[in-house]
């Protein structure tokens, strides 16, 4: 037993010197082959380098614009873009607007989850609803959204149920769909344990099933928010008086192109900051992924 | 005393047979039987339908004379993957079972989680997360946890396949201990010959589908009850062995 301690113990005696080269040749390799196919980055690297490209990318635009090769009216200026946001905001209601919008947003996006969610889990969990609603909404996720506009019209006139209910069409089907294959991913091992220790079938449901796929859910989830924000467009140019969509139309009708820009950088901005905290909130709800 | 019996089981899914002839086999309690056999010979199939997660197709399997029905605390799996829930710490995966139980109260479950988190040496790993401990302490852990749930038959499906020769070793001299300290049936299936002597106190050896039983043996006899590492080394096992593996070769026939 001893003699075996030993001959174990050697090898680590030796370890420093090639502790020390092995910490020498990454920093080496880090300069010289980020470039290679799925390199990680160093610490810290990854932040640094998407701000730092985000405005390079922001100067060379304000650069270009500037050098007047191009009419502010065809690609305005950041500069521009900004002063305009400045004054949408203090003349227009810039921010009701975005407020405006941000509810629409969520309020479909809420009723899409609390319809899917439901619907999705009981897809996979039992056959019978799979097969009887999987062809149904395999057929209208295909639909596109901007077709329905007329549709959406004729049911529910131009008030704030149709936005709602464009945004809705959107994304619930799909979202079903998604909530579906998370649910379809679980483990069978997972829900034979639990039976297996005693738990009953809305247990199972809920402790393990439901716990198991919610890492999956979460960023479904996120993903769809995002494509609500697409369609909030659609649905707003078409019918309203309120909301970034009609900022946006409203200025076009004029011409006033650093205004679009503006109303679109900020459903961007709201858009990425958004997709930003749900990450944030992912990482730590699922720290022991 | 015979804890759970096969009688005259057989299973098919849809048209493919898997147990074709009556299948038959009573193990003790407290005994330690391992199911042998080539892999697809419907070893894991037998377990399931143990477990009440696979029903027969014709014939009765018994928990203490009772037919079993659905999966219940009595019967507890382990499994090769997937074995702990990822998303609780390593005490609440060994507690898992017990908050389905409405006869303990909440002291006498913490207790008994203490105590079965403590049996299998992953203590001081309570608060860590699965993904943060060995492959090794993940199967303890499933073992831990359905030990606590209540089980007194343990189903084992290839649980140290997965893992190193080193840590299989010291799984399996200690789940050999575990089965002996808290007097359980446990029925594990493997296909590594030597796995199988060393744990069990008879091993029963399947032939290629369709499946049949084409030998048991009883390591008990020709082994003793103590499993210790020296075992391995010595001249019994190492006979037990060839043996052992000259009935697997002409059970697994050409397909080798
Ligand atoms: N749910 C199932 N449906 C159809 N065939 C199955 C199912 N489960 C197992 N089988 C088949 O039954 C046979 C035995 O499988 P299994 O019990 O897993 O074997 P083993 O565990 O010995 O490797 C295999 O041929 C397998 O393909
Ligand atoms: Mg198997």
């Amino acid at each position: 037993m001893s003699a075996v301690a030993e001959t174990i113990s050697r090898p680590e005696a030796a370890a420093p010197p090639a502790a020390a080269s092995a910490a020498a040749r990454p920093r080496k390799r880090a300069t010289r082959g980020l470039l290679r196919l799925r390199t990680p980055l160093p610490r810290g690297w990854g932040p640094t380098i998407a701000v730092g490209a985000s405005v390079a990318i922001v100067l060379a635009w304000e650069f270009v614009a500037r050098l007047g090769l191009t009419t502010p009216l065809f690609f305005p200026s950041p500069t521009a873009i900004l002063s305009a946001m400045a004054r949408m905001i203090s003349d227009q209601h810039l921010l009701w607007h975005a407020w405006v919008s941000t509810l629409r947003v969520w309020g479909a996006f809420l009723l899409a989850a609390v319809l899917a969610i439901p619907i999705g889990v009981a897809m996979s969990g039992y056959r019978v609803v799979g097969a009887a609603l999987e062809p149904a909404i395999d057929f209208i996720r295909y639909l596109p959204v901007p077709a329905l506009v007329p549709l959406a019209i004729i049911w529910f006139g131009v008030g704030e149920e149709t936005k709602i209910f464009l945004l809705w069409l959107g994304t619930f089907f799909q979202l079903v769909l998604l909530v579906a294959d998370d649910m379809r991913r679980v483990p069978q091992e997972y829900v034979e344990i639990a039976y297996t220790v005693g738990a009953n079938e809305g247990q199972v449901l809920k402790d393990v099933a439901f716990r198991a796929m919610l890492p999956g859910l979460v960023d479904n989830l996120r993903i769809t928010l995002g494509w609500c924000w697409t369609y909030l467009i659609i649905a707003e140019i078409v019918a309203a008086d309120s909301g970034l969509g009609f900022v946006i139309w409203a200025a076009r009708r004029y011409m006033k192109t650093p205004e679009v820009m503006a109303g679109v950088v900020l459903i961007g901005v709201i858009g990425l900051a958004t997709d930003q905290l749900l990450r944030l909130i992912h990482r730590r709800a699922f720290r022991y992924l | 005393m015979t804890h759970l019996q096969f009688d005259q089981v057989t299973k098919s899914f849809g048209a493919v047979p898997v147990v074709e002839t009556p299948f038959n086999l009573a193990i003790d309690r407290h005994e330690f039987v391992v199911f042998l056999g080539p892999s697809g010979c419907g070893k894991t199939t037998l377990m399931r339908m143990i477990g009440g997660l696979d029903q027969p197709t014709s014939g009765e399997i018994r928990l203490e004379g009772e037919p079993v029905g659905a999966p219940d605390r009595r019967r507890g799996m382990v499994f090769q993957s997937y074995s702990s829930f990822p998303w609780l710490t390593v005490a609440q995966n060994v507690a898992f079972g017990l908050k389905y139980r409405n006869d303990l109260s909440e002291q006498e479950k913490a207790v008994r989680a203490e105590r079965y988190l403590d049996l299998v040496g992953l203590y001081e790993f309570s608060d860590h997360f699965p993904s943060q401990v060995s492959g090794g302490m993940r199967q303890r852990i499933a073992i831990a946890r359905t030990l606590a749930a209540g089980a007194d038959v343990l189903l084992m499906d290839e649980p140290f396949g997965a893992l190193d020769a080193l840590r299989r070793e010291q799984l399996q001299t200690e789940l050999r201990r575990i089965q002996r300290r808290d007097a359980k049936t446990i029925v594990f299936v493997t296909h590594d010959v030597e796995e199988a002597l060393f744990l069990a106190d008879r091993v029963v050896v399947f032939s290629k589908r369709p499946t049949r039983i084409v030998a048991e043996i009883d390591v008990r006899s020709r082994l003793g009850e103590e499993r210790s590492l020296e075992i391995r080394d010595g001249e019994d096992f190492f006979a037990l062995r060839r043996e052992t593996i000259g009935l697997v070769r002409a059970a697994a026939g050409d397909e080798l």
